[in-house]
C-alpha cells in the first residue's frame, strides 16, 4: 500500500469518524458569532429561563473564598445531584451551576436566610449548542467529563491531521496547484494582517 | 489556529501551572495628561473613545463601570498586546498598561475574538471571516459525505467509522 493511498484513506475515515464533532463545532459557532439571532427569539416568548423546583431550609458552614468548590460539592451531594458544575460566591450566596449537555440546574444557598433554592433551566437550542462548543477541560471529577476532554484533544489532533493530509492531497493534484497557492496565500495574508492589526 | 487554541483551552489549568500565569498581568507603559471631565451615564462611551484617540489606540474596547472617584478603566482589545487604560479625572491623566505576552492567553483571545459588536471595520471583516469559516466547516462535512459516497469501495469501512463516531457522540450527549 502506497503512502498516498494511506494518506487519502486516513483523511477520509478520520473525517467520517469525527464528523459529528466537526459539524457541531461549525453549527455551534453560529450562536457565538450571532448571539442575538436565537437569543432574542427565546427572550421574547415570555417563558422564564429559570423555574424554581423547590426551596428548603438549609445550613452550610461558612464558605471561604477559594474553597467554594468544596461547598458546591457538598450542596450537590446533599441533593443527590451529580455531574459537571461550577460555583460562584455572590455576597452571602453560594451559587452552584450544574449542567449536562441537555439540562442545567442552579442551586442557590443563601447563608443569610439559611435556605437552598433549586431551579431548572428551560431547554434552549442556543444554550445546547454553545454548551457543546464550550465543554472541555479536565477540571471536573467525573470520568465521563475527562473522556470528553480526551475526545476534544483527539478532534483537535484530527483537524491538524486533516489539514496536513489535505495539503499532501492538494500537492499531488498538479492541475490545481496554482489556484491552490492563490487560495492559501490569500487566506494567510488576510489572517496575518488581521492578527497584527486586531 | 482553532484546533491549537482549543487544545490550549482544554489544558488551561495545566498551562497556567507551567507558565505561572494565573491571570493576565499588566506592566506600566506610559501616562499622559488628559482632561475629559467627569464620567456621566450619558457620556461614558464618548469619553472612552476620546481617551483612546488621545492615546493613539482607537479600536475595539470594553469599558468598566466608573469607580466612585470617577476613575474609568478601558480594556483595549488586541490579539497580541491588549492594553488597559485608566482615566483618572481627579488627576487629569491617563495611565496606559500593556499586558505581558503569554501564548496560551494569546491563543484563547484569538479563539474568542468574534461578532459584530464593535464599531470598527476590521472587527466586522474579522467577524465575516469567522462566518466564512463556519460555512466552510459545514460545507466540508456535506461535500466530504458526498465524496465518500461516490467512492463505492470505501462505503463499508466509512459507514463503520461514521456510525462509530456518531454512537460515541450521542452517548455523550445523552449521558454527560
Amino acid at each position: 500500500m502506497k503512502f498516498h493511498h494511506i494518506n487519502r484513506r486516513t483523511h477520509l475515515y478520520l473525517a467520517l469518524a469525527l464528523l459529528p464533532w466537526f459539524l457541531i463545532y461549525g453549527v455551534s459557532s453560529i450562536p457565538f458569532s450571532h448571539p442575538r439571532w436565537m437569543g432574542d427569539r427565546y427572550e421574547k416568548d415570555g417563558i422564564p429561563q429559570w423555574t424554581v423546583k423547590y426551596e428548603k431550609p438549609f445550613d452550610l458552614p461558612m464558605t471561604q473564598p477559594g474553597r467554594q468548590r468544596e461547598a458546591g460539592e457538598s450542596i450537590l451531594r446533599g441533593e443527590n445531584i451529580g455531574g459537571a458544575f461550577g460555583v460562584m460566591l455572590q455576597g452571602t450566596k453560594v451559587v452552584v451551576f450544574q449542567h449536562t449537555f441537555l439540562t442545567a440546574m442552579r442551586l442557590t444557598y443563601d447563608s443569610g436566610k439559611k435556605t437552598l433554592t433549586v431551579e431548572e433551566r428551560r431547554f434552549r437550542w442556543d444554550h445546547f449548542l454553545t454548551g457543546m462548543h464550550a465543554r472541555g477541560g479536565f477540571e471536573q471529577a467525573s470520568l465521563a467529563d475527562d473522556l470528553w476532554a480526551v475526545i476534544v484533544d483527539l478532534v483537535c489532533l484530527g483537524m491538524i491531521v486533516w489539514i496536513a493530509s489535505g495539503l499532501i492531497m492538494w500537492w499531488n493534484l498538479r492541475s490545481v496547484r496554482r489556484s491552490g497557492w492563490a487560495a492559501i496565500v490569500t487566506g494567510l495574508a488576510l489572517f496575518l494582517f488581521a492578527t497584527m492589526r486586531l | 489556529m482553532y484546533a491549537v487554541s482549543t487544545m490550549a483551552m482544554n489544558h488551561r489549568v495545566l498551562l497556567r501551572e507551567i507558565t505561572g500565569m494565573e491571570a493576565p498581568r499588566f506592566v506600566p507603559e506610559r501616562e499622559f495628561s488628559y482632561d475629559g471631565g467627569m464620567p456621566e451615564p450619558g457620556n461614558i462611551l464618548a469619553l472612552a473613545r476620546g481617551v483612546l484617540m488621545a492615546a493613539g489606540l482607537d479600536g475595539a474596547h470594553g469599558i468598566g463601570r466608573p469607580q466612585p472617584d470617577g476613575r474609568v478603566v478601558i480594556q483595549r482589545q488586541d490579539l497580541i498586546t491588549p492594553r488597559r487604560l485608566t482615566y483618572i479625572p481627579a488627576e487629569r491623566k491617563v495611565t496606559v498598561e500593556r499586558m505581558i505576552y503569554s501564548t496560551p492567553q494569546f491563543l484563547e483571545r484569538f479563539h474568542r475574538r468574534r461578532g459584530f459588536q464593535h464599531a470598527y471595520w476590521l472587527d466586522n471583516v474579522w467577524a465575516v471571516t469567522v462566518d466564512l469559516v463556519i460555512a466552510a466547516l459545514i460545507l466540508w462535512v456535506l461535500t466530504g459525505l458526498w465524496m465518500w459516497w461516490e467512492l463505492k469501495v470505501t462505503r463499508p469501512l466509512g459507514a463503520l467509522a461514521l456510525a462509530g463516531g456518531l454512537a460515541v457522540f450521542l452517548w455523550f450527549v445523552f449521558n454527560v
